[in-house]
């Protein structure tokens, strides 16, 4: 007989509790925060009706998973029944997750056994079951988001090459390792031609994606910093761009904070229409801890002086920053409550509003291969908070989301309230 | 409570020459009335509202009705005059998936070059006949007191 997990105890107020307490806030959105934030078991009986020549399983991927180990044959995410995705991963049962279970024939969100919400899970692109000419699996050239197009340009980051440069929540590197025997075809880095020919496959499916979205760690080679990491970007995005019958297509580059002869290069050169390039953490005192390379080659003010100066070139609303919401609490020497967090954090996403750069967040979800992984994210309460102030920002200072909102991403509460705008 | 939608009703929702308006709220509460040509019924009695245009105040409006728990209303009147109001809440929308795509290709070939934004899914709550002629009967009927008193006066006699 196998014991039972023993389950985390928790005196934070329930999910109703703390929906309550915020009436304005969409339940569907506060449930997605927490799905997030606690994570995903699915039954047996949920994986019963898991079919993997329709629904999307956990694919390659570039940032890792709850779980220690990555079990490929569960499911990829969620879909709720207004359209909001949740990108969420499985946890172990000891952290007390929500769990997924078939009830009449429904999957269903469950605590406690308390049916929450029906979900769908995500469906499986047509070109996940093609290889390009080279023989390549599809799949490992991009990967599906239920309408975004995801190309992970390199999934080793230059910032881990130095002792400890690697931002502290972030799990890369490690989670590359983890992936390399059971994707083993994957490129180290897509080839162009790979790309080419998996978006023009991709495509055929109609009605099936928006947008792109090309990301991966920073490359910190070249003439000048990043130089690489452009050129990369560059001919990743020719070639998507061969697709297509206009020059710029809807897309998002996450990358390193280039300079600004960088970006009017994939301004100019390219079809990409909108730029992000992360701080991870408002506070430059807390950059520096949490983001020690980025810090390091860039630095915090640098960093954000290029994202407004980028603005000037992708223009406003097409330039954003994320934040890993939740990590400005990490200990020690995060801020000390979440009410101190919140202000901080909001009174310098304004001053990029201000700027014309959005900030949007994620859930900080501790991973066990980075180096928080024994921390703790903040309450749902705080999340809401977090999410209704960025978006109140963006209403305050007339900054659209959309090539980041709940359709074209989905990772972020706070774009999904965009959806009132 | 959901209703089932008379054939009658259903055939209205189907009858390309007949008016169709859709009535949604906005953040106070404003109602936003746009004339369509672009609702189904579906197979399980629900009404689909296929929305082209992912920035309308029409899709915001869906969004926060099945956000805050908001009906919205459906105004119907044929060719020959039968005219119905019914009142639903949007229960579920199809941003992606089979059951999107499939809408997608079958309104493209219908309207040509125009996207495809949600399928929103209404449960209709509550079905009013709206047919004047049986309104008047039935009020003059049920409510006396709502007429002014010259329609039920004896008429002056024609000058001599």
């Amino acid at each position: 007989m196998v014991a039972a997990p023993k389950l985390k105890e928790t005196t934070e107020p329930g999910f109703a509790e703390v929906l309550a307490e915020h009436p304005d806030f969409p339940r569907l959105i506060a449930l997605k925060i927490d799905v997030q934030r606690r994570g995903v078991h699915y039954t047996d009986r949920a994986l019963s009706v898991v079919d993997p020549a329709v629904h999307q399983l956990r694919s390659a991927n570039i940032f890792g998973t709850r779980d220690s180990t990555l079990r490929t044959q569960l499911p990829d995410s969620l879909l709720l029944r207004d359209g909001t995705s949740i990108v969420v991963d499985p946890a172990p049962l000891e952290r007390n997750p929500y769990h997924v279970d078939l009830i009449d024939g429904r999957l269903t969100i469950t605590d406690g056994g308390e049916p929450l919400e029906e979900v769908e899970l995500w469906h499986k692109p047509a070109f996940y079951d093609k290889h390009t000419s080279t023989g390549i699996p599809m799949s490992l050239i991009a990967q599906a988001r239920p309408q975004r197009i995801n190309i992970f340009q390199s999934s080793f980051c230059y910032f881990w090459a130095e002792d400890d440069g690697g931002c502290q929540f972030c799990d890369i590197v490690n989670f590359t390792k983890q992936q390399k025997e059971i994707f083993a075809d994957r490129p180290n880095r897509p080839r162009a031609r790979d790309i080419a020919e998996t978006v023009r496959e991709a495509l055929k499916e109609k009605g099936r994606f928006t947008t792109f979205c090309l990301t991966g760690g920073s490359v910190l080679k070249g003439e000048e910093l990043f130089d690489l990491e452009v050129d990369y970007y560059i001919e990743t995005l020719q070639a998507i761009g061969e697709n297509f019958t206009t020059k710029k297509f809807p897309s998002q580059l996450v990358a390193s904070a280039f300079n600004e002869r960088q970006l009017a290069r994939l301004y100019e050169e390219t079809g990409l229409s909108s730029y992000t390039t992360d701080l991870e953490v408002l506070s430059e005192r807390l950059f520096e801890w949490v983001c020690p390379g980025k810090s390091k080659e860039v630095g915090y003010k640098e960093w954000r002086a290029r994202l407004i100066r980028a603005v000037d070139i992708f223009g406003r609303g097409n330039v954003n920053t994320g934040i890993v919401g939740g990590v400005e609490l990490a200990r020690p020497y995060g801020h000390q409550s979440e009410s101190e967090a919140l202000a901080a954090t909001l009174d310098e996403a304004e001053y990029l509003a201000e700027h014309g750069v959005s900030t949007i967040h994620t859930v900080w979800v501790p991973r066990p291969g980075s180096s928080f992984r024994d921390q703790e994210a903040p309450s749902l309460d705080y999340y809401i908070r977090l999410a209704k102030g960025l978006h109140g920002l963006r209403v305050k200072y007339g900054l659209t989301i959309d090539f980041d909102d709940w359709r074209r991403c989905g990772n972020h509460p706070d774009t999904d309230l965009a959806r009132l705008l | 409570m959901p209703v089932s939608l008379s054939a009658e009703v259903a055939d209205l929702i189907a009858d390309p020459t007949a008016a169709k308006v859709l009535v949604t709220t906005d953040e106070d509460g404003t109602p936003h009335a746009v004339a369509t040509d672009f609702l189904e019924i579906a197979g399980d009695g629900t009404i689909l509202y296929l929305e082209p245009l992912e920035s309308s105040a029409s899709n915001r409006n869906l969004v926060r009705s099945i956000w805050y728990d908001r009906r919205v209303a459906i105004a119907l009147k044929g060719a020959d005059g039968r005219s119905v109001q019914i009142k639903g809440r949007p229960v579920r929308t199809h941003v992606a998936g089979p059951v999107f795509q499939r809408h997608y290709v079958d309104f493209q070939e219908r309207h040509g070059d125009i996207d495809l934004a949600a399928v929103w899914v209404i449960r209709p709550e509550a079905v009013h006949d709206e047919d004047f002629g049986r309104a008047k009967a039935h009020e003059e009927a049920t409510r006396p007191f709502f007429r002014h008193l010259d329609r039920i006066a004896k008429q002056p006699e024609a000058a001599r």
